[in-house]
């Protein structure tokens, strides 16, 4: 490989870039020069992540201290293949979505607001790069707060087109809030018990501690990130706060935001925390039942939902459902099956979301009969919807597929407290749902006629199709290779797993 | 990439090409389509193709070996006639499944793997349910809801089986599997397969989606799926389950079952729906068999089959189309301006009865010489039985009832000239291949034994012809005395009628019992399903308790719970 110079800071790259970027990003004319700034630091970023996935990918985890300050004292980047994949994912749903964001923005909100807009665009990706890259728990504590303000300013920034963004922007302040002190007061507890915030220190510190205050500061973080990542019960922000968005806003954070959240939780429960706590299995049976509850749940929501935007954002709930399924597994391949989901997810519910702005961009709504017939409106559009929406249900050759089909090898494998096979049926039965409400949309679209003295409307511009598409044809490309996802998902969950039988360090 | 190129594929693009084409250019590239697909399967030798890697496992898209040539063949010359049948359709979602739906029937034929043959076996599924949707009225969307989910489930269990047979035989090759083990205890994995072919084969009870759906879809599409999706269900079954015991006493069931709906019945198109169950039967029986004689027999009636039921097919809709009936009671003594069409649907019906010098007699044959030598006396019985039943319902019923019995009054013109061609077609190979079978028999998987195998014997003719003649003798007396279940638009049986005849009564017991049980069960299901789909829509809908926004304070209860559960569960562990 070419020796670039300044290389050996390369794991800090990916957050400092937007982090620099975002202050000049406001004070930019309104209209389109934020834009192409917040895509050319997209792209950039994005570069920097696939550099850093190769590094970790082919030379093993490198870590990076902050200020030449060594740990446990000073903040430190601990890149594994794990925070390397989500990175990836992270900075390539922005490098996708940014470029499409400008003429749904342009539409949805004022002009004076775009540079604060991209600004608050570029400081979540930010924050959730940060979230991933840190080995520094109370660091984490400061970048996800990074991301979720500014979260509940793009939430909030839907109101031009429906007033309901405010109060939806507003619930999911309080409870990410919440989420965020539970995780605080966690944290705290640990840090009383252990004297240190580094999680590798965290871990070696916390072996053989068994006492009330780690219980608590346990309960604390889980419940807090469970909130965070949407966990049934704890989801209820997130239909109202995806579906009231901008559809930008929506496509980024469907795709990314959770996945963050979920890599955070598995980074607790295998490296933090370990295998040898009594409690740990308590989180796992949660998991299972809440997951499978959720998958069911939600699913049957999304089901009877007329809002496109809040069936997918309902949708999401139950795909976490399959996320936390994998992990509560407590095995190489539920883990592995969880960040191939992680990742496929991503791509689906992007393109999902992508498609959904093209729609409102166009016709103004995201109701289920502003979809009628639209196979002869918006032919591109739809069939982009087609496809993913069948991704969703899991259809070969799509990745949704090969989700699918790792969760169900995984959890033949499993002893829970529920039968491996009852499990497996239960994943098929809740994709059967995914198949009702996704093929209500693929119904409407493309066998029902469009309405009355419908006006003639143009396709989506070619920014946004060409970035959907890209999107579309990624589904279909990673069910052929699945290298990257299923590849490198392995050696992350092997290595996560490995920290906790001590075969060499935690990452 | 010639290496992946197979007739499913090549089906599947034309397929997706059709839809850019303009319509009056569609038909001739299919038919193009069609003679490639056909020119590349007679190029290719026997063997293996198309070797995948895909996740760590070899995937073989192509097995081309005796078994499937047949098969392949077979759905060429349909998927054929069915173009030429339908020139006049300029549908695009019709004409693209009248390929992608061929294609994906062929690729599931072909597949040499498990996982190639589920994409497959849902291929099919969502390409055919564009024609069930066809005429695209509220009912035709409920049955083809309710297809598609039958038709999903049956992927779903394929996939869940696949997963098992995998973990256990650490080989994706689709091979035989044993549905029980040495011990005789039946084993999971296989099962879940076995069901999911079965669903697509129509068991019994898992049949009722045949004459839900079918006669819902337009005239072509009916035909169409009379065609494909039991037929790679039959194909599937013979691969992987050949000389299973089981086969041989569903498919007797099945043989038996449709022919009492199919008397009552007054819709000719629902009439051929229960034959397809009928037919399908006398195929697993051969399966379940396993013997070479038998299996030969199964595929090649599975041969014989397509074409002449797509003959019956055809022709009713020939007459569907000039009169816009299927009802026995509106048709009838329309052979008097349509003689050609009568013809060649008389033609079909002398072949699935088995006429000798027909398709039906040199494959069916086959069938019952299997039986007969395994000494299986009473599923022998029930063969000719159930052949005797098949000339009823369809072989003299379809011709009778649509072209001659009362005299409807209509006078409608002859099929147009694309509709005779396809049907025209269908007829010389029911005649050409009964009277000279041998390519037919060249194309069978046990080649020895069917060097000695003459149809034309005397115990053959003197078989055939004592079954077919008494037959027709009891569908004379019963019409002549007026005892045939007549047209009646409903099913509707006379009591008194019934107590005269004692013979009658208990067929005509039989019949609503078993109408009656099934109603009872069809209808509670259904009225189930109706009340938790309402249960779910009052608390999942858009104003129920579990999907409305809550206020924030409920938001931060249900936290408090959570952490609160969270802490006493650590705390007590």
């Amino acid at each position: 490989m070419i020796h670039f110079p300044g290389l050996e800071h390369l794991p800090a790259l990916p957050v400092i870039i937007p982090l620099i970027a975002a202050p000049f990003t406001i004070v930019m004319r309104p209209g389109r020069t934020p834009w192409l700034w917040a895509t050319l630091v997209s792209w950039v970023t994005f570069a920097c992540t696939l550099l850093l996935l190769e590094v970790v990918w082919h030379g093993g985890p490198t870590e990076y201290k902050m200020g030449g300050w060594a740990a446990p004292l000073g903040i430190t980047y601990y890149i594994d293949l794990a925070n390397a994949l989500v990175m990836m994912l992270v900075a390539a749903m922005a490098a996708v979505v940014f470029p499409y964001a400008y003429f749904s923005v342009k539409s949805e909100i004022a002009r004076a607001q775009s540079p604060a807009f991209y600004t608050a665009m570029i400081i979540c990706l930010t924050g959730l790069l940060g979230v991933a890259a840190t080995g520094d728990a109370f660091n984490v504590f400061v970048f996800l707060e990074i991301s979720s303000l500014s979260t509940y300013a793009l939430v909030a920034m839907g109101a031009r087109r429906d007033r309901r963004a405010l109060t939806a922007a507003f619930n999911y302040l309080v409870m990410g809030t919440i989420g965020a002190t539970f995780y605080v007061i966690g944290l705290g507890l640990l840090y009383q018990a252990t004297g240190t915030l580094n999680m590798l220190d965290l871990h070696e510190r916390l072996a053989g501690q068994d006492n009330k205050v780690v219980e608590a500061g346990f309960a604390f973080i889980v419940t807090g990130i469970g909130l965070k990542l949407a966990m049934v019960p704890l989801h209820l922000w997130l239909p109202n706060a995806y579906g009231f968005a901008p559809s930008a806003v929506t496509a980024f954070l469907a795709a990314t935001a959770t996945k963050v959240q979920i890599y955070l939780m598995v980074r607790f429960i295998y490296t933090v925390f370990g295998f040898e706590f009594p409690f740990l299995e308590v989180a796992l049976n949660a998991f299972l039942i809440l997951g499978i509850v959720g998958m069911f749940y939600a699913s049957f929501v999304a089901v009877f939902r007329d809002n496109v935007k809040q069936m997918l954002a309902y949708s999401s709930v139950a795909q976490i459902g399959y996320m936390l399924l994998g992990i509560s597994f407590g095995t190489v391949d539920g883990l592995t099956a969880s960040f191939v989901h992680i990742f496929n997810h991503a791509l689906i519910k992007a393109a999902l979301f992508m498609g959904v702005g093209c729609v409102v961009l166009r016709i103004g709504s995201s109701q289920l009969t502003a979809f009628r017939g639209l196979a002869r409106r918006m032919p591109w559009t739809t069939w982009a919807l087609v496809l993913s929406g069948l991704s969703l249900i899991g259809v070969p050759p799509t990745v949704g597929f090969i989700s699918k089909f790792k969760l169900m090898e995984a959890a033949f494998q499993t002893t829970t407290l529920i039968p491996p096979l009852l499990v497996v049926l239960l994943i098929g039965a809740s994709s059967l749902l995914a198949a009702v409400y996704v093929g209500r949309l693929i119904y409407t679209m493309v066998l029902e006629q469009p309405p009355e003295n419908a006006p003639a409307i143009k396709e989506a511009p070619h920014a946004m199709r060409v970035a959907l598409w890209i999107m579309v044809i990624a589904n279909i490309y990673f069910f052929f290779f699945t290298d990257l996802t299923v590849g490198v998902a392995t050696q992350a969950a092997e290595a996560l797993m490995c920290s906790q039988a001590g075969c060499g360090g935690a990452y | 990439m010639p290496e992946l190129l197979n007739p499913g594929v090549i089906f599947t693009l034309g397929a997706f090409v059709t839809l850019f084409l303009a319509a009056g250019l569609r038909r001739y590239f299919m038919l193009a389509v069609i003679a490639f697909s056909a020119t590349v399967t007679w190029q290719m030798d026997l063997g293996n193709y198309g070797n995948l890697q895909l996740f760590g496992e070899t995937l073989t898209v192509t097995r081309y070996d005796v078994l499937s040539r047949l098969f392949v063949v077979v759905f060429h010359i349909a998927a054929a006639l069915n173009v030429i049948y339908g020139w006049h359709i300029k549908d695009r979602v019709e004409n693209f499944s009248a390929l992608a739906y061929p294609g994906a029937a062929m690729g599931g034929v072909l597949a040499g793997d498990w996982l190639t043959l589920f994409v497959w076996w849902e291929m099919a599924a969502i390409t055919s349910v564009f024609l069930v949707l066809g005429p695209r009225s509220r009912s035709t969307y409920m049955a083809a809801m309710r297809y598609l989910a039958i038709q999903i489930a049956s992927g779903v269990l394929l996939l869940a089986g696949i997963v098992l047979v995998y973990r256990e035989s650490g080989s994706l090759m689709f091979e035989a599997l044993a549905l029980r083990n040495e011990a005789g205890d039946l084993n999971f994995g296989p099962l879940l397969v076995f069901i999911a072919f079965g669903i697509k084969s129509a068991f019994p009870l898992l049949h009722n989606w045949v004459q839900d759906s079918y006669p819902k879809a337009s005239i072509t599409g009916t035909i169409m799926l009379s065609v494909f999706t039991t037929k790679l269900a039959v194909y599937a079954l013979a691969r992987g389950f050949a000389g299973t015991g089981e086969l041989i006493w569903l498919g007797a069931f099945m043989t038996l079952f449709p022919i009492f709906f199919a008397l009552i019945e007054n819709d000719l198109k629902k009439v051929l729906c229960y034959s397809i169950n009928n037919q399908v039967g006398f195929m697993v029986v051969g399966i379940g068999v396993g013997t070479a004689t038998a299996v030969n027999g199964a595929v090649g009636y599975a041969f014989g089959n397509i074409i002449f039921e797509s003959l019956l097919f055809m022709s009713l809709g020939a007459a569907i189309y000039r009169t816009g009936t299927s009802k026995a009671t509106e048709l009838g003594g329309i052979y008097r301006t349509m003689p050609l069409t009568m013809t060649l649907c008389v033609v079909g019906a002398l072949s699935i009865s088995a006429f000798p010098g027909t398709l039906g007699f040199v494959t069916k044959g086959l069938i019952i010489d299997g039986v007969a030598e395994e000494h299986l006396m009473l599923i022998w019985l029930i063969l000719l039985f159930a052949s005797a039943g098949v000339l009823e319902h369809a072989g003299i019923k379809i011709p009778f009832f649509t072209f001659f019995a009362h005299d409807s009054g209509k006078r409608p013109k002859e099929a147009p000239p694309q509709m005779l061609i396809a049907m025209g077609i269908g007829a010389v190979l029911c005649i050409g291949i009964g009277l000279y079978p041998d390519p037919l028999y060249a194309l069978l998987p046990y080649q020895d034994q069917i060097a000695g195998y003459h149809p034309y014997t005397s115990y053959h003719l003197i078989e055939q012809f004592q079954l077919l003649l008494f037959a027709v003798l009891a569908f004379v007396v019963l019409q002549k005395t007026g005892w045939y279940p007549a047209e009646v638009p409903s099913v509707n049986l006379d009591f008194d009628w019934l107590y005269r005849v004692p013979g009658r009564a208990f067929l005509g017991w039989v019949i609503t019992s078993v109408a009656a049980i099934w109603h009872l069960v069809w209808d509670n299901l259904v009225r189930f399903m109706e009340a938790v789909a309402r249960g779910l829509h009052h608390t999942h809908g858009p104003e129920g308790a579990l999907s409305r926004t809550w206020p924030i304070g409920f938001m931060a209860l249900f936290t408090a719970i959570v952490l609160g559960i969270m802490l006493i569960v650590t705390f007590l562990i």
